[in-house]
């Protein structure tokens, strides 16, 4: 939360620092006002240029002298996908590209869509060069930059640049397309991520899960373009039938037809694992969340206070327990239960606990954020679509949610950046994420004791890069939605 | 659901007595209904997972009583506070909730302390000091706390790339053989006092001159409010307090002395002063750098929030800088924080549990260490839970009290 | 009238739910063993350490390789007649006995001691003994110390929940000697503490300590003494499950078969040539079956050929980390050491 609202300001402060270059000062004029403009200041700046030329020094003497790094690059594959089967590694190379293609698809089609909008209205508009955003995402790129210089090597490099030249190539090419096509582009980019998430987990599984959201997409769609109103029952059969009608082609016939095994994520680690249980914790926290916050705000005092009771368990405990809980105690309260059993043929693996456990964590969490956004959108809303007749769920899913989310959106990016670092918790219980990874690397033997704190500097590097760029693009996103402007 | 307000509507509209009630057309049924459906599922799913819970456990042979709770621990504890081993496992875990107590404790004042020096500071006009405090800020927030930790533990606490110390090194006072801290990897001893003598009358003339001090407060605030005077009660009651309290000091000989730190002779424990550990230094120092950087954007974030206006109207009125801050838009700011700041502490008590990594016998690492030498898991993670939640709400019903106390002064 | 069919359909489906629920209340356990799982899995669920140099270490090619690994490899060549069939699952110390209990792992080979309370409590069954360790203590060379009287006052570094805990607690307080632990929960950190200095000493197994001092001496560290008192019996041997004794069987007798090969003088690269004819190495081989459930007639060829002998694991795993086998209990009973199977007929 408090990451979330510290962020409101700093888009007004970079506005402020945004005007004093304006100024146009020389130099010396620059520095008169901005370092030595009273005595204490000028004092203040020479012992603190002392202490930063010392300490710079020394960090760049360590950095690039005295650090032992040959740990981290000796291990670089370990710390990225850990025990990842090496012969599957392919497909992680594949996903990458994936993503990328997708990330590239839809980033086009969002400029291309605030373009067709700006035409609409009639105001200006001009695309940000693609070498702009490369900029704000410095912390990313000197990552790779590192992890590039590390694994040297012909194929890193056209790895690399192969990625940062088809999102280019496809951001170009979708922000060009007519609006009529680009709700393709959008359903091609959704096709792009499943499929990243498929070629590493292979068709068993899930597969099912996301092909229901795709045909509860186009159902919900068909609905909407009918141009009837999306009702409640409406809504959930799109969901439910369309999950039922993709269950029952991928049991009876994709099933026998596909055999695409993969790579379950039992088997992922690293930091590849940190990054995805933190998405996944995210996504799958979103309903629970959301219902959390209406049921928070309801009126009926049992269900309200059934919600702020879980909210406020969950917020009063550390995620460090909770996962003990899920570690030591989930699979007592499950086992040898018939109807759970029906579900589930196998018990569940720890890292399948420490996401369940990370989702329920954030769901609490995540009901806060979305309970600070209901509560920003103003309730002369409501009342405009009671006064029209709407029902209390068409006014909750068609006017109420749409600015909510809009205005929670900055704050769900800093949950999931917390989220992120959060997931550094895993190592406590076994999981062999990064930071757990980094302990067998001091125990092969090879680098016991050798270069101990600089694999922890890796790490730290690693994780910095994500939540930097991604909290700076929230602040942006919180700048372009206007959240907490009137 | 958040919009049920139409429910209410349409419940009076339905006048049972003008339109034939049935139960079913009356909204309130719905409600209720809804309610007790609600209720009955929660109160289903928990009933049924504590079922298969017990008859897992069962199963398995596991106790599912408090028992152990009364068992010896049979293992040491660093940070014991003269803990016997024979003593029960309830002691020990209240040790671990004191160790918790003391790493939120200090991780709260440095925090706070920090943090705020950090948000005014990014907020200079001198760019270099703004420029380091940004540094500081974006680094720190975006590293996982459990990394700072370990960072601390094994590279700032140790003989690593970034030592603090090496050998266990005294600081002498001057002109005296005693040391006023001794650092070493593995204890760190700081000053503290050794009651000598009359320690019962020092502290009964002490509450006596506390209450005392409380009347002085009374009075100065009744005189102003009667005679326009200013009050200064802040000056008079400590002015009072601190003076009858040096005074009873001397006369009662020196009830209390420093107790300076000293080494035994192996060098391994401290024979006189305070000590600590580095696991403890690790923790705290790291935590709290770590909330400063967020306790550093609330202040930022709220001194920005303050209108312009109020800053340029203070210094309309020609109030330097300092004044400006003191008693114009600190106080100010200072509510807006409050509530952020409330969250931030709380984080911070929780992430005190992180101190499993480095080895400080706080409340998580300790259930995990009793845990597995042998006290059943269900039973020691329930109290380990129940012990977080206490200090949360403990935390938080504080905050809640100084949170009211300053709204009432907002006419 | 539709507002009545809704709230009916409520009630209704609420009331189905709490029916359910009820009529699945009642359980029934399904006694089957874990042998047959284990054979329609296809593959061996291994519970191991993940950084603990010489018996189980994630390596930097992703996969698992030590001492405790390869016989989780031994028990997945007997079972299941290939060794490449298994799922290592790192555990964590606090939780390795839930993991068995609740099924995730099939058999845990993580230098777990053997001791009365965990066979007891722990619902644990402990199989044969693979390596027999004790605790020690190390110090670095230059601090002095030879004895365990000279760690008087000292900070110790000390797993977190184990059995090292309890043995450090009970021989010091019985010496009268007074020291202060500090425990971590994983080996490196525990290790990291001791080199920087935040500990006199750091105890554990003996041979932990031993690699320890090999790999950290041959990287120019500080010179290490390892005390030579050791003050605990640490047996440390695979486990499964209590009350299956179809599968504890099977795993025990693949794991013996290692030390019995040696015996014999069998190992990885003559197994398959044996051309003599000494009845018990022919029974050995498959001559005779003795009819141990879920075990073929050559599983003894299946673990010796695709692992090797008790002799070539630890020559490849221990060995190289400073650990020889000379002068320790780890060796056959015929060479004055503890390894002794029983026979083969």
């Amino acid at each position: 939360m408090s990451e979330v609202m510290s962020n409101g300001v700093m888009s007004e402060v970079m506005s402020a620092e945004a005007l004093m270059p304006s100024k146009k000062l020389s130099a010396r004029g620059w520095m008169r006002a901005n370092l030595f403009n009273r005595w204490y200041n000028a004092v203040l700046t020479l012992i603190l240029a002392l202490v930063i030329a010392y300490l710079g020094f020394r960090s760049i003497r360590y950095l690039f002298w005295t650090a032992e790094w040959e740990p981290v690059r000796a291990n670089l594959t370990l710390f990225m996908i850990g025990s990842f089967p090496r012969d599957e590694q392919w497909r992680v190379v594949v996903q990458l590209l994936l993503l990328a293609a997708a990330f590239g698809v839809i980033w086009g089609s969002m400029i291309g869509a605030s373009r067709d909008r700006a035409a609409q209205s009639g105001s200006p508009f001009s695309a940000e060069p693609g070498w702009v955003a490369l900029r704000r995402w410095w912390g990313l790129v000197l990552l790779l930059g590192v992890l590039l210089l590390a694994a040297w090597g012909i194929l890193p490099l056209v790895l690399a640049f192969g990625c940062i030249a088809l999102i280019f190539m496809l951001r170009r090419i979708a922000m060009r397309l007519a609006s009529k096509v680009r709700i393709y582009a959008w359903f091609g980019g959704y096709v792009l991520l499943i499929a990243s998430w498929q070629i590493v987990s292979g068709t068993g599984g899930s597969a099912w899960f996301w092909a229901a959201g795709l045909l509860a997409f186009w159902g919900i769609r068909t609905v909407r373009k009918k141009d009837l109103t999306p009702r409640l029952p409406l809504t959930l059969v799109a969901i439910v039938g369309g999950g039922a009608v993709a269950w029952a082609i991928y049991t009876f016939i994709l099933n026998g037809l596909i055999n695409f095994s993969g790579v379950g994520w039992d088997n992922w680690s690293g930091f590849h694992l940190n990054l995805i249980a933190a998405t996944i914790s995210i996504i799958a926290a979103f309903p629970l969340g959301l219902i959390l916050a209406l049921g928070r705000r309801s009126s009926l005092p049992a269900i309200r206070w059934l919600c702020v009771t879980y909210i406020e368990l969950i917020r009063g405990v550390p995620l460090i327990g909770l996962l003990f809980i899920g570690n030591s105690l989930l699979g007592f309260f499950i086992d040898n239960d018939p109807f759970i059993d029906f579900f589930l043929d196998t018990p569940l693996s720890q890292i399948s606990r420490a996401i369940v456990i990370m989702s329920l964590f954030t769901a609490a969490y995540l009901a806060e954020v979305i309970r600070g956004g209901l509560e920003a959108t103003p309730r002369g809303q409501t009342e405009a679509g009671q006064s029209v007749g709407l029902s209390p769920w068409q006014i909750t899913s068609r006017i109420v949610m749409p600015q909510t989310l809009r205005a929670s959106i900055p704050a769900i990016v800093g949950q999931f950046i917390s989220l992120l670092k959060d997931s550094s918790l895993l190592s406590i219980i076994a999981v062999s994420e990064i930071l757990r990874v980094r302990a067998s690397v001091h125990s092969q033997g090879a680098f016991t004791t050798l270069g101990t704190a600089e694999t922890l500097v890796f790490i730290a590097f690693a994780f910095w890069a994500f939540a930097f760029t991604w909290s700076r693009e929230s602040q942006r996103l919180e700048k372009h939605l206007g959240v907490g402007e009137r | 659901m958040s919009t049920t307000s139409r429910d209410d509507l349409r419940s009076s509209n339905l006048n049972p007595s003008s339109q034939g009630f049935t139960l079913w057309s009356d909204a309130r049924t719905y409600r209720v209904a809804g309610q007790v459906i609600g209720v009955a599922l929660v109160i289903l799913l928990i009933w049924r997972l504590t079922n298969n819970l017990f008859s897992n456990l069962d199963r398995l042979n596991i106790s599912r009583n408090f028992d152990f709770l009364t068992q010896p621990t049979n293992f040491a504890i660093a940070e014991n506070w003269g803990f016997d081993t024979s003593l029960p496992r309830w002691r020990m875990l209240l040790i671990g909730l004191q160790n918790t107590i003391l790493a939120a404790g200090g991780g709260i004042v440095l925090a706070t302390i920090l943090g705020t020096i950090v948000g005014i500071a990014r907020l200079s006009s001198n760019w270099l000091v703004s420029k380091i405090s940004t540094f500081y800020v974006e680094t720190l927030r975006n590293i996982p706390p459990l990394v700072v930790i370990i960072f601390f533990s094994i590279a700032v606490f140790s003989s690593g790339p970034f030592p603090v110390f090496r050998e266990a090194t005294e600081l002498k006072l001057p002109f005296s053989d005693s040391n006023w801290l001794i650092l070493s990897n593995s204890r760190i001893g700081f000053p503290s006092f050794s009651a000598e003598r009359n320690i019962s009358a020092f502290w009964l003339l002490f509450a006596m001159t506390f209450l005392f001090a409380a009347c002085m407060w009374a009075w100065r605030t009744v005189k102003s409010s009667k005679t326009g005077v200013p009050h200064r009660r802040v000056q008079w009651s400590l002015g009072v307090f601190v003076v009858l309290l040096v005074l009873w000091f001397f006369l009662l000989n020196g009830p209390y002395d420093w107790s300076w730190p000293s080494r035994t002779e192996n060098g391994r424990r401290l024979a006189s002063g305070f000590g600590t550990s580095a696991a403890y230094l690790s923790v705290t120092l790291a935590i709290a750098i770590y909330t400063a950087s967020h306790i550093a954007e609330i202040v930022r974030g709220a001194i920005l929030a303050i209108h312009k206006g109020q800053g340029e109207a203070a210094t309309s009125l020609s109030l330097s800088s300092y004044q400006r801050y003191r008693f114009v838009i600190l106080p100010q700011a200072f509510r807006r924080i409050i509530p952020n700041l409330i969250n931030q502490y709380l984080n911070l008590t929780k992430n005190t549990s992180l101190a499993v990594a480095v080895g400080y016998a706080e409340l998580a690492s300790l259930t995990q260490t009793s845990i597995g030498n042998g006290a059943p898991a269900p039973q020691s993670i329930l109290l380990m839970m129940c012990g977080y939640l206490g200090l949360s709400l403990i935390v938080s019903l504080i905050a809640n009290v100084v949170n009211r106390s300053l709204r009432l002064k907002d006419r | 009238m539709l507002k009545n069919k809704k709230l009916i359909t409520l009630l209704c489906a609420t009331f189905a739910l709490v029916l359910f629920a009820v009529a699945c209340g009642s359980d029934d356990s399904d006694d089957a063993s874990l042998l047959e799982e284990v054979q329609d899995r296809d593959s061996v669920r291994c519970g191991v350490r993940d950084a603990l140099a010489g018996f189980a270490v994630l390596g930097a090619d992703g996969s698992y390789s030590g001492f405790d690994v390869e016989f989780c490899r031994v028990v997945a060549a007997g079972v299941l007649g290939d060794a490449n069939k298994v799922e290592f699952i790192p555990l964590e110390t606090a939780d390795r006995f839930t993991a068995l209990q609740s099924g995730e792992v099939d058999v845990l080979i993580r230098n777990t001691t053997w001791t009365a309370t965990r066979d007891g409590q722990e619902g644990a069954n402990f199989l044969f003994t693979t390596f027999y360790d004790g605790q020690g203590f190390i110090v670095p060379a230059d601090s002095g110390i030879t004895s365990l009287e000279g760690l008087q006052d000292a900070t110790i570094c000390v797993a977190q929940g184990t059995t090292t805990e309890l043995n450090l607690n009970a021989v010091f307080s019985a010496r009268g000697i007074n020291f202060t632990p500090a425990f971590f929960d994983t080996n490196t950190a525990l290790q990291e503490a001791y080199e920087g200095g935040q500990c006199e000493s750091y105890t554990g197994d003996a041979s932990s300590l031993a690699t320890y001092k090999f790999t950290s001496e041959r990287d120019g560290g500080p010179a290490q003494y390892v005390i030579p008192e050791v003050i605990s019996k640490e047996p440390l041997g695979p486990v499964v499950a209590d009350g299956d004794t179809a599968w504890a069987q099977a795993v025990n007798w693949s794991i013996m078969a290692t030390v019995q090969a040696w015996e014999f003088g069998l190992n990885s690269g003559n197994i398959n040539s044996y051309s003599g004819d000494d009845p018990n190495v022919l029974n050995f081989l498959g001559a005779i079956d003795p009819s141990i459930e879920g075990l073929s007639t050559d599983f003894a060829v299946n673990v010796v050929s695709q692992v090797g002998n008790y002799q070539q694991i630890y020559a490849r795993t221990l060995e190289p980390l400073g650990l020889p086998m000379a002068g320790s209990a780890n060796r056959l009973w015929t060479d004055g050491g503890l390894l002794y199977t029983p026979p083969y007929r």
